[in-house]
């Protein structure tokens, strides 16, 4: 890969330690992929926040990061291991919650904004078509990718990071214009579309290529669903849907694989998920709830009693709760509202064997990281759960 | 002798050479309160200290931490070597300082090497292997190739079939050591036909890079020395059948 002077001096570690490791991790990605040179950044999005995911190995890198690097770009985090304030009601371990914030303290030092959330494009860094990104978190850099146009790879956690602090990202696959073309198309025929279901269909039929969806119209809800379960179930980070994504109509489909979806497909995917009965943790918002999610819930919940012993969860971000607190009141007589984290990344195996949820990423991520049985609901079944 | 690959991780790193022939992840793949290997069919060794060689890495993303914590710990291995580097195990290696080399030959390799690792420049020493250039004469006359056996009197393989072979000596070429070796060990001057390309294989403590050249000729005369005690004319199929020196079949198969 081509450094310029500047960037050089930045690997001989004339700008400091950090800047210096953050810039060899740049450089060994940027040769293994073939890069030919850095480009330039508007925002990053790291993942690696959860005490449970990168221990205390990750810690002493943070420390050893944040003594003289800072980012330089707007970076944004994702999900940590536990509610910042409710931890204790989560049952949550004092040491754990003390290590959790120790991390999220690294961040900070390192300048990073710490609203924990999967879903910084709905509120705390929200990308411009066109902008180069060095996003990590699968379904936040593919909705970035197709729903908005912007350009990031799918970032391992440390890559990004590392990306914040030198502004720059080796310029390879997804960057390129020839890599954002559709590799196949998926016709879907269905009359009433689960995007859970459509994207663990699609994600574990196409692997790592680009859909291109006909017969669908997603709402942005829908295409944050859709975009979470597809990168799940394979590792799609991106996608377009014909008449609703701004790269959707700029490609030649002539010749291309086809794919089509329909009620057996569908239905061998919800069977996939189904693991369980009779779950002890109720949890939606994987991603993130978005402030008409947690509208459309309230909607729904208002005025009803609330039935069933499982525990019920509502998790969404700081940032996103402080604008519906009166919703909030009404979900939170059903179950925790519960902000910075989510099922996936707290220890829920400590206290739950069996999860309801209505996300394809969760279903895809419970059995193996949480040691979870999981039932799977669409909205309106874990409404009904829990009314 | 040393291997030239691509430096992914700085630094250098010194070891025993510890081999996995398959794709490894460090999530589960390695305990990191000590470095062993958790697969019971490497028989429980450990890394801590060694020269960690293994094609590719798989698995969670989360593999990058666990080279963080065996940092922690204290047991890192020295160094690693990859055939060809991917990102997870790149990343823990440049975060947790583990000299990293790929596009390496890992035939070449055998567990227990002693191996210098040099990530800043991208090369694997293996100071106790030697290197030899040789050459790889095959005389073909229609369908037939010409093996002989080695006589006890050589320094290498003996009783071994082979092609006619010899050491490239110091400021010679390759083709001119071929055409030499052609003429003593059969009595055959012929010119050269084709060039194959260089093979390169590990036997015990020596690495040969053997250049293959073929020689075409009709009905010759075939005059051994001291070098062979007999000769045959096979076809390239037949040389299966032959205890022959390491990589003639896959030179065959290249050159003809």
């Amino acid at each position: 890969m081509f450094l310029t002077r500047d960037e050089e001096s930045v690997l001989a570690g004339e700008k400091g330690e950090g800047l210096r490791t953050a810039m060899e991790l740049l450089v060994a990605l940027g040769d293994i992929y073939d890069a030919k040179e850095l480009v330039p950044i508007s925002s990053a999005h790291l993942s690696g926040v959860s005490y449970k995911t990168i221990g205390e190995g990750g810690i002493e890198f943070l420390e050893r990061l944040s003594k003289d690097a800072k980012v330089c770009v707007p970076t944004t985090l994702n999900p940590a291991g536990m509610d910042r304030q409710k931890w204790k009601e989560m049952g949550i371990s004092p040491r754990f919650a003390d290590r959790q914030l120790h991390i999220i303290d690294q961040y900070e030092r390192l300048g990073v904004n710490t609203d924990c959330s999967c879903t910084p494009y709905l509120g705390t860094n929200i990308p411009q078509k066109g902008q180069t990104l060095a996003w990590a978190e699968s379904n936040a850099l593919s909705f970035a990718n197709s729903v908005i146009g912007a350009r990031t790879n799918r970032e391992g956690g440390p890559g990004a990071l590392a990306a914040a602090i030198v502004g720059k990202t080796p310029r390879y696959g997804l960057h390129l214009d020839e890599n954002r073309a559709p590799s196949i198309i998926v016709s879907v025929e269905l009359d009433k579309v689960d995007y859970s279901l459509l994207g663990q269909a699609v994600g574990s039929a196409v692997g790592g290529r680009v859909p291109y969806f006909r017969g669908i119209r997603p709402t942005v809800d829908q295409l944050k669903t859709l975009a979470a379960a597809m990168a799940a179930a394979g590792s799609v980070a991106l996608f377009h849907v014909e008449g609703v994504t701004p790269e959707a109509g700029i490609h030649d489909l002539k010749g291309m694989d086809r794919l089509v979806i329909g009620k057996r497909e569908v239905e061998a995917a919800r069977n996939k998920f189904e693991t369980g009965k009779d779950p002890d943790l109720i949890a939606l918002g994987c991603p993130h709830l978005s402030v008409e999610e947690i509208r459309d819930l309230a909607s729904r919940l208002r005025g009803k009693r609330r039935k069933g012993d499982a525990e019920v969860w509502f998790c969404t971000s700081r940032c996103t709760a402080a604008k519906c607190p009166r919703e909030l009141d009404v979900l939170s007589k059903f179950g925790h509202v519960v902000c910075d984290t989510c099922m996936v990344v707290t220890p829920i195996e400590e206290r739950f064997k069996t999860t309801a949820t209505n996300s394809g990423k969760a279903c895809n991520y419970l059995p193996t990281l949480c040691s979870q049985k999981v039932v799977y609901r669409t909205t309106d079944g874990l409404v009904e759960m829990i009314t | 002798m040393i291997l030239k690959g691509r430096g992914i991780s700085k630094g250098k790193g010194e070891g025993e050479v510890v081999m996995n022939a398959s794709a490894t992840s460090f999530l589960g793949g390695v305990e990191p309160s000590t470095g062993r290997l958790t697969d019971p069919a490497l028989g429980g060794r450990s890394v801590k200290g060694r020269v960690f060689a293994f094609p590719q890495g798989r698995g969670s993303t989360v593999g990058s931490y666990v080279l963080l914590e065996m940092k922690r710990q204290g047991t890192l291995p020295a160094a690693l070597i990859n055939a060809l580097a991917e990102p997870i195990v790149a990343t823990g290696a440049v975060m947790s300082g583990v000299p990293l080399v790929d596009h390496i030959d890992l035939s070449l390799l055998r567990d227990g090497d002693t191996a210098v690792v040099d990530g800043t420049r991208g090369t694997v020493e293996l100071p106790n292997v030697k290197e030899c250039h040789v050459v790889s004469c095959i005389v073909r006359d229609g369908d037939k190739v010409l093996l002989l056996k080695r006589s006890a009197e050589v320094g290498t393989f003996q009783g071994y079939w082979a092609a006619v072979s010899g050491f490239v000596e110091v400021g010679e070429s390759p083709q001119r050591t071929a055409v030499k070796e052609l003429s003593e060990e059969t009595g055959l001057d012929l010119p050269i036909a084709k060039e194959g390309r260089m093979v390169t294989v590990r036997d015990r403590d020596t690495i040969w890079h053997i250049h293959p050249f073929l020689f075409e000729a009709k009905a010759p005369s075939v005059c051994i020395d001291w070098e062979h005690t007999e000769f045959c004319w096979v076809t390239p199929q037949e040389v299966k059948d032959y205890q022959t020196v390491p990589g003639l079949a896959e030179l065959l198969h290249d050159l003809l």
